[in-house]
Parts: C-alpha cells; sequence; structure tokens
C-alpha cells in the first residue's frame, strides 16, 4: 500500500508537476528513477536504471503536444518494479517501452475527453468578465487531469506488482539477453529523433565530429560540449561578418571602404 | 541587466514579476482546441486588470487573450511582455486597432517556437541530460539534481530577462532581430553544438558488439568485433543511428515502430546467438 502510495505520489507531482511549473523537465526519467528508488528504498537501483531509461528516451520530446511516450509513468513503474524484483534493466525496460506507450495513450484520453471540452467553458467565463472562475478552472483542472493519471500507477502497484513478478519469471534467460541488447541499442532511436530536429546538411559534418572525438579520444561529454560552444562561437562571429557584408548597399561601399581600412590597420598594428 | 527596467514603474516591474510566476502554469489546462489559451489568459490578468478600469474592455480583453496560443514555454514571458506592451497602448490610444495584437501573438508564436524547442528541447536538454546520465552511471546520486539545474537556470533568465525585453522593446524588436539576421545565425549555432552533442552520445551510449566469431576447424580464424573495431570503432551503433535517422526522415516510420522493431531485431539476434 505504501508502495502504491509512493509511486502514485511521485508520477503526481513529477509528471503532472512539470505541467504546473512548465518545463522543468521533472517527469524525466533521470528525475523520477532515483526519486522512486530513494522512496522504496533503493537509491542505487534507481538512479541507474532512471540513467538508462533517460538515454533511451532521450529523444522522446514533449514539441507542440506531439509526443511518441510518456517517459514518466514508465519510468516510476519500471523502477519501482525492478526495485521489487530485485532486477536490473532486464526487468525494467520490457516495462517501460510499453508503459510509455499506455501512459501517453491515456494522457491524451484525459486531454481530449476531461480538459477538452472545458474549452468552451473558458470562453464563457472570459466573456462574462469572471476573472476568477477562469483561474479556479485554470488550477482545478490540472488537478483532475493528474489525480486521475495518478491513479494508474496506484492500480499498477497494488494488483501488478505479484502478476508482473510472474509473468516476467517465465521469460527465458536468452530473451532477457535480447532485450538487454535491445536497451543498449535503444538510445540510436533516440538520438535519430534528435538528429531529425538539429539536423542541416550544411551543419551535419558536426555530428561525426561529435562521434569520432569521443570514440577515439574518450572525451567526456561536458568537455565535448565546451568545444562545441567554441566552434559555435567562432562560426557565429564568422556568420555575423558576412551578413553584415552582404547588408551592406553597394551605393555607401566608398564610405565602408575607409572604415574597413582603417580596422586593417588596427588589425596590423595588433600583430606588428 | 537591470538597465532593461530602469524607466519602468515599481507598478511595472511588478506585474513583470507576476507574469513571470503566473507564466510556468502555461499548460496546465491545455486542450486541444486552445493549448495554453487559459495559461496566457492567467498570466494576463495583472495587466488587463490595471490597464481597464472599464467592465466592457475588461471583457474584452480577457476574451481576446483566451484565444489559442502555442508555443516553446520558455519563450512564452517574452511574447506577454511584447502583448503587454501592445495592451497599454490600447488602454491610452483610441485608434489603436485591438485586432493587431492577437495578430502579432500569433505572429511571434511560430518563429519563437521553433527557436526555443531546438535550443531547449533539442540542445540545453541533451546538454543536462548527457552529463547527468554518465554522473549517475558512476554512482553520484547529485545526478538528478544537478540535471534540473543545468536545464532550468538558463531557462529561468531567458523567461525572467525575455519578460522585461518584451514589454520594454515592443514587438519592433523581434522583427529587427529577424532583419539583421541574428536568429537564424543564433539557431545555426546551437545546433551545431547540438548535432556535436548527440554525434558524442550516439557514440558513448549507443552500445552494440557482436560476439559471434568465424570458426574454422575448431580454431576461431576470425574475431568479428575486433575486425570491426579496426575498420572504425563504433561503426556499428554509428551505422545503426544512421538507419534509425533515415527511417525517421525519409521514410516517415513512426517512433513506435522503430522501438518495435529494435526490441524484436535484438531478440532475434540474442536467440541465433550472434550478440
Amino acid at each position: 500500500m505504501y508502495e502504491a502510495f509512493a509511486v502514485a505520489i511521485v508520477v503526481f507531482l513529477t509528471v503532472g508537476g512539470q505541467e504546473l511549473l512548465g518545463l522543468t523537465m521533472l517527469g524525466r526519467p533521470i528525475v523520477v528513477g532515483p526519486l522512486i528508488g530513494l522512496l522504496l528504498g533503493d537509491l542505487p537501483t534507481g538512479l541507474t536504471i532512471g540513467a538508462s531509461l533517460e538515454t533511451i528516451f532521450m529523444g522522446i520530446v514533449n514539441i507542440g503536444g506531439a509526443s511518441a511516450a510518456e517517459p514518466g509513468l514508465a519510468s516510476a513503474l519500471a523502477v519501482a518494479f525492478a526495485i521489487n524484483m530485485h532486477g536490473g534493466l532486464g526487468v525494467a525496460l520490457p516495462l517501460a517501452i510499453p508503459l510509455g506507450i499506455i501512459g501517453l495513450q491515456i494522457k491524451t484520453l484525459l486531454y481530449v475527453a476531461v480538459v477538452g471540452p472545458f474549452a468552451s467553458r473558458f470562453d464563457t467565463l472570459a466573456a462574462e468578465g469572471n476573472e476568477r472562475g477562469i483561474v479556479r478552472l485554470h488550477f482545478g483542472l490540472w488537478g483532475l487531469q493528474w489525480f486521475l493519471y495518478a491513479l494508474i500507477p496506484f492500480f499498477a502497484m497494488l494488483v501488478g506488482s505479484s502478476a508482473t513478478q510472474a509473468a516476467l519469471k517465465l521469460i527465458p534467460a536468452v530473451i532477457v539477453h535480447g532485450l538487454t541488447v535491445a536497451g543498449n541499442v535503444l538510445p540510436a532511436v533516440g538520438m535519430a529523433m534528435l538528429m531529425k530536429i538539429l539536423w542541416d546538411k550544411n551543419i551535419s559534418v558536426f555530428y561525426f565530429l561529435g562521434f569520432l572525438i569521443v570514440a577515439y579520444f574518450k572525451i567526456p561529454l561536458i568537455a565535448v560540449a565546451v568545444m562545441g560552444v567554441i566552434i559555435a562561437i567562432l562560426i557565429a562571429q564568422r556568420d555575423f561578418q558576412v551578413h553584415q557584408l552582404q547588408a551592406k548597399p553597394v551605393a555607401a561601399s566608398a564610405v565602408d571602404h575607409s572604415d574597413e581600412s582603417k580596422s586593417q590597420q588596427e588589425d596590423d598594428d595588433f600583430f606588428g | 541587466m537591470s538597465k532593461i527596467t530602469a524607466k519602468l514603474s515599481a507598478e511595472e516591474k511588478k506585474m513583470l514579476r507576476q507574469t513571470y510566476w503566473r507564466s510556468f502554469t502555461l499548460y496546465s489546462a491545455v486542450t486541444p482546441a486552445k493549448q495554453g489559451a487559459s495559461g496566457f489568459e492567467y498570466s494576463m490578468i495583472p495587466w488587463i486588470n490595471h490597464f481597464y478600469k472599464n467592465a466592457a474592455d475588461k471583457k474584452a480583453a480577457l476574451v481576446r487573450h483566451m484565444a489559442y496560443f502555442n508555443t516553446n514555454l520558455a519563450m512564452s514571458p517574452f511574447i506577454m511582455g511584447v502583448t503587454a506592451s501592445m495592451e497599454k497602448q490600447n488602454s491610452e490610444k483610441s485608434d489603436f486597432n485591438a485586432e493587431s495584437i492577437n495578430a502579432i501573438k500569433t505572429s511571434l508564436m511560430g518563429p519563437l517556437a521553433g527557436i526555443g524547442d531546438s535550443i531547449f528541447w533539442g540542445v540545453l536538454r541533451v546538454i543536462a541530460g548527457g552529463i547527468a546520465i554518465s554522473l549517475a552511471q558512476s554512482g553520484n546520486f547529485l545526478a538528478p539534481i544537478i540535471f534540473l539545474l543545468i536545464f532550468n537556470i538558463p531557462v529561468q533568465l531567458v523567461r525572467w530577462y525575455g519578460g522585461q525585453l518584451g514589454y520594454t522593446l515592443g514587438s519592433s524588436y523581434i522583427s529587427d532581430l529577424y532583419e539583421k539576421g541574428l536568429i537564424n545565425i543564433m539557431t545555426k549555432a546551437a545546433s551545431i553544438v547540438g548535432l556535436m552533442m548527440v554525434g558524442a552520445m550516439t557514440s558513448s551510449m549507443v552500445k552494440f558488439s557482436v560476439k559471434w566469431n568465424m570458426v574454422m576447424g575448431g580454431k576461431t580464424i576470425l574475431k568479428t568485433q575486433d575486425m570491426l573495431n579496426q575498420i572504425f570503432i563504433g561503426i556499428l551503433p554509428l551505422g545503426i543511428t544512421l538507419l534509425c535517422f533515415w527511417l525517421l526522415r525519409k521514410k516517415n516510420v513512426s517512433i513506435n515502430w522503430l522501438i518495435l522493431g529494435t526490441l524484436l531485431i535484438a531478440i532475434l539476434l540474442a536467440l541465433v546467438g550472434i550478440v
């Protein structure tokens, strides 16, 4: 009972909480995993599984309401079951992926069927000038939607724990090995999702540069980030100069010329 | 940065703070039809009450801001600031066209969502996640806290100063930035950092190695994985990632099918003993 309650509260406060405290990333696996671990008394498992699920769900972004899975509910339940069964990623992974997809379906259902119909009520309240009503409905709908959503992990923990345990025991070792392999490959899907957002032919070489320096030189990610920022600043400066040159009207070139030669001279002085 | 608010009255500064706090709840009651309309309204209420004393004007403003609103959350205070500055003009000038307020709002939503989503979801979250994951894997319990700090400190700064900038500079500012081409330069620079991080993470997080070796007469004559490593370290993870990317981008395969396919293929390969 305590566990069901704890998992439900975590889902309510993180997955629901991030909708109230917008874009704070509270509901990501790397936060939810350790939190569940802490409450169920196994922080190390929560931390490692949370990190593994974060890599898998890295590419799941929630842009404009469109998404592919809801990682928060999936992580909470997968970590809770893994801790109960003293299992690792091999237990968590086969649960997390379907749960993520189911979680998104339910989230969408609540948003369409529970919150959706109130859109016209908001309009009526606005036309009446009923400010207090708008505010009440704004927060009330949040509470209602995420209370309903948190019931899923509550009942899943209450009835699902032993059933899941029994079902997982039936899985042969070779399949569990296959799932662990899948867990290591799945971040590829996430990376592909991110590439879809960022990819541009002109800058695609930087993807390969990032890959190369880690594969061969084993540079930590934070150092790659700093290198990336340095390269980005250099390129932005050059782009800005090119842009300014293009923006200069031809007629004014004579005037600009003297400016340029002046700065040229300054450069010469500097290097001289 | 205190320069931004130097010319504002104490009342205006207070309302900017209120907008900052209220805009956290932008998507608390998202509806399919109007997305963050109620959150936008909630954030605008202090301004509406301040500028409009007449009940009819107030109602008109409330109706105006219950319109469809959807953008990147970190960018929303900027748009609210711009909107507030236009509401101020509307309340002062009788010939101001109130319809232009929603027109400007709508024109800002799209481009700012594009920049915000790629910078915050695509780059900053990825950097924060990448660093936190490597910390968590080495057993550091602070990983989730560091993740939240790396992500949220820049986001909150953008939200805090964005509202002030929007209100003081008004809508002319963003079109000015566009004309100077700064937006494109910034987006490109951020995407470079993002792509490099994604490349780096492909190398450190996607793991796939072949166990199967060529055996002839009881002797291993070819260690497949060693051979692959001699060609290029991580050639398989890189190849798999590029294949997924190609399927997503060119073939429009849905993400759920990709996940399911990966699972099935991995189990199949494990069954035949290749991995």
